[in-house]
């Protein structure tokens, strides 16, 4: 049991504690998404960095933060099955923000395995063989990035869906072992969202002038018509998906990964059925 | 934000376009669900729009986990009394509708699990028959109000207050102008010399606190847990008990109707609206409300420290006992209900729950005392394991939470068994509280020993993720209640027991006479608490 004195010594990291994410959340929940971003690179600097798909909310928050700090750090999830239209951003966020985007690939074994195993198409297949497939293109590869940061700082918002309702603008993320997670958007609609984009030149990602309402891999994503629910461009094909997992990336609230460990794993949660 | 905002002046078209329940609210009450239910049921599952399943919490409906069209159900019980015909009740809906599964909860309900939405009506009406309900057990309701769980039976009670409480609870429930609170909202009331209700956490706590004789309370606002932990505050004010409910309104009122409090969920509780104010100018608010002074008072001081009723002791009525039995982990399956309930039955008792996911039996004649502890036990709940059985807790968690983190009731049962083979006896009575999420269900920022789900910034071998606990240590109730820290954060769920061991170990060999865990934690450091937890043997200076 020696290896458990290494284990619980205390960080060297700049992680907050629960009780301090606790005071500091209420404190900053009134503040502006510039004046929480701008704390969160004040505190942990190149330490922080914003995660972002290049869809509406990101693209706000990439613009925030980098006319306080220019040297913001962003990164993003190439899951491999992009749309071109998502490359495109890419490369005008690079020349017009002069920041490298730090992308983060899958592990291209378990893409192997993966693939010979279940065919390229298996997302089509089954809810279990889909949930496979974002686990090893999207959910692994955002980990890997979060384990290098104390911070990372979301476009989550809490009109997304109704688990976020109560999401707070400074959170600790417990499903990636304790760094915080900041929601500067977690107050604002959709439409401020937009407002502030055109204001502000952001630019936007080619596929919303195309109908879509949620931007994620090229062949689980289609345009929806002006008042279908946005779940409907979203693995559509599904019947008996989780509740949820079908919108707005759930991985960034945590969502995606409790039910995927419930659906793929439910023997890891069973051990209770044999007690009493 | 335009500068008006930061102005403060708060509109309702401010508030539905800032809060998304609010405007989900303002759209269709969460109590209106009910009537489309035949059509949510006509539509499926997975064509019901998600904020109708939001609402359904208005029912005391949650997702259960995969959201895969399995329910949760909160079934209220008013100072946690239960006759046998409506544990009865409860425990045939858990084995007809729910794979017999069914819990006791901190707040004195029962939750089942695996109910599906095309059998809601049925086993709402069947609750109804039942004289249960749910309405309002989840949601911004007033939820179940708690009690003393030996109200009306224990010969230290302070005065009768059951049937107050009763009284209360039927004004909220179903009652539209309280339906549509900022929040959820949670009050207890009791007249129980040890307190056993924790004042100290709830949004309101009316406190016994009778006055030449004459019943009435004394009154605490403002407590709770969650992601900002507090303890409520004394109101500075006594009232007779006929004043009660009209008072316990004008406090939900004063919140309620306050529009500051309607604009973040992250702000919506009481008791952010009591730590704003301070407790003086918020009792001022209060009684403009109510249109009078209220007399002053104080609430009397808390018992050393936290205390259950479990045992057995004679009631005030003359040839009866209560026995407070443990539950190992709050579990309590459908097909135990209804044996329980067939035993109690016996001698037209009553079931009790508490606090700490326990029960007790009431009204038990003396010459059965002894077969009831017997047959008790028979059915899984021997009284000798009241001391760390009963005094732990965990939440809900897995399998069903959507929330947590990490293993909860699992993991308690796992480090339970570990101490007791450790520690025998020595470890009864410690209080073990184990959330698997910051919502705090099991109050880990109270227990002597808090654990809350995480996971480790280290990866398993293959590459999976590892689960783990931070440990909340110096918190507790009564007259040292305090708020616990996080202080060893991300031990390993595979070696939490042996910490915890460590930490209890020492504090075996090291306490000063007489000294209580929380004493003995908040005399150390945070360094020399993480030392403990590391290691097998360091002595503390005493």
């Amino acid at each position: 049991m020696l290896e458990s004195a290494t284990a619980i010594q205390i960080e060297q990291r700049d992680l907050l504690d629960e009780f301090e994410a606790g005071q500091l959340a209420v404190e900053l929940d009134s503040g502006t998404p510039q004046e929480v971003i701008a704390w969160a690179l004040e505190r942990w600097g190149s330490q922080a960095a914003i995660c972002s798909s290049f869809q509406a909310e990101s693209m706000a928050i990439l613009d925030m933060a980098w006319r306080i700090d220019p040297k913001v750090r962003v990164f993003t999830v190439d899951t491999g099955r992009l749309p071109q239209e998502t490359y495109d951003v890419m490369e005008e966020v690079r020349r017009r923000y002069g920041v490298e985007v730090e992308v983060h690939f899958p592990d291209a074994r378990q893409v192997e395995t993966m693939v010979r195993r279940f065919g390229p198409n298996l997302f089509q297949k089954s809810v279990e063989a889909r949930l496979l497939c974002c686990n090893v293109r999207k959910v692994e590869p955002i980990r890997g990035a979060l384990e290098g940061l104390d911070a990372w700082i979301t476009g989550l918002r809490r009109d997304q869906w109704a688990s976020r309702a109560n999401i707070r603008k400074i959170e600790i993320d417990h499903d990636h072992g304790g760094l915080a997670k900041i929601n500067p958007l977690a107050d604002w609609t959709l439409e401020e969202v937009k407002e502030y984009n055109a204001a502000h030149g952001v630019p936007e990602h080619p596929l919303y002038a195309k109908g879509f309402t949620s931007i994620g891999c090229a062949p689980c994503t289609r345009a929806t018509q002006p008042g279908e629910d946005p779940r409907a461009g979203r693995w559509w094909w599904e019947k008996n998906a989780p509740k949820e997992c079908g919108i707005h990336c759930p991985i960034e609230t945590g969502a995606f990964e409790h039910e995927l460990d419930a659906l793929l794993h439910p023997q890891a949660s069973s051990s209770l059925r044999t007690v009493r | 934000m335009p500068a008006a905002e930061s102005q403060g002046e708060i509109t309702w078209d401010l508030i539905r376009k800032r809060n998304f329940v609010e405007r989900l609210k303002h759209e269709k009450g969460g109590l209106e669900v009910i009537r489309d239910l035949p059509a949510m049921i006509e539509a499926g599952y997975e064509a019901v729009p998600e904020e109708d399943f939001v609402r359904m919490q208005w029912y005391g409906l949650y997702h259960d986990k995969p959201k895969l069209g399995y329910f949760m159900m909160r079934v209220k019980i008013p100072g946690g009394v239960l006759s046998p015909a409506k544990l009865r009740t409860i425990g045939g809906i858990s084995q007809r509708f729910g794979r017999g599964h069914g819990e006791l909860t901190t707040r004195q309900n029962i939750q089942l699990h695996w109910l599906e939405l095309a059998r809601l009506p049925e086993i709402l009406s069947i609750l109804a028959g039942g004289g249960l309900s749910t309405t309002g057990a989840c949601g911004d309701n007033v939820r179940n109000i708690t009690g003393c769980p030996v109200a009306g039976i224990d010969r230290e009670e302070l005065f009768e207050v059951q049937g107050l409480l009763e009284e209360a609870s039927d004004f909220f429930v179903r009652n539209r102008e309280y339906s549509d609170l900022p929040r959820k909202h949670k009050i207890t009331i009791a007249a129980c010399p040890h307190q056993c209700n924790a004042p100290e956490i709830h949004c309101i706590a009316l406190v016994g606190a009778p006055r030449d004789g004459e019943p009435g309370f004394a009154v605490r606002v403002g407590g709770g847990l969650a992601s900002w932990p507090r303890l409520a505050d004394d109101l500075g004010v006594w009232l007779p008990a006929e004043e009660a409910v009209e008072v316990l309104r004008a406090i939900v009122d004063v919140w309620r109707e306050d529009l500051k409090y309607r604009l973040s969920r992250a702000k919506a509780r009481l008791k952010f609206m009591v730590h704003d104010l301070g407790p003086e100018a918020f009792r001022a608010r209060v009684e403009e409300r109510l249109g009078r002074r209220l007399a002053d008072g104080a609430v009397p001081p808390a018992p050393e420290e936290e205390h259950d009723h479990t045992g057995i002791h004679p009631q005030k009525q003359d040839g009866l006992f209560y026995a407070g039995f443990p539950v190992h982990l709050g579990l309590m399956n459908g097909e135990t209900m209804l044996r329980l309930a067939d035993l109690a039955e016996t001698w037209n008792g009553e079931i009790r729950i508490t606090r700490r996911q326990n029960f007790i039996l009431a009204h038990i004649p003396e010459e059965r005392a002894d077969e009831v502890v017997r047959k008790v036990e028979e059915l899984g709940f021997p009284l000798r394991d009241a001391g760390l059985r009963g005094a732990s807790i965990a939440c809900t968690g897995d399998p069903f939470c959507n929330y947590t983190v990490a293993e909860t009731k699992g993991k308690l049962h796992e480090i339970v068994e570990h101490l007791e083979r450790t520690f025998g006896g020595a470890a009864a009575g410690l209080r073990l509280n184990l959330d698997g999420c910051p919502h705090a269900c099991a109050h880990h920022w109270i227990g002597d020993i808090g654990l809350q789900g995480t996971t480790l910034r280290e990866r398993g071998p293959a590459g999976e993720r590892l689960h783990g606990y931070d440990l909340f240590l110096r918190g507790g109730l009564g007259r040292e209640a305090a708020i616990g820290r996080p202080v060893l954060k991300r031990v390993p769920g595979t070696e939490v027991h042996l910490v915890i061991e460590r930490l209890f170990r020492a504090y075996l060999e090291e306490r000063r006479e007489d000294e209580r865990i929380q004493q003995f934690f908040s005399r150390l450091g945070d360094e020399e608490l993480v030392a403990l937890g590391s290691r097998e043997a360091v002595s503390v200076q005493a």
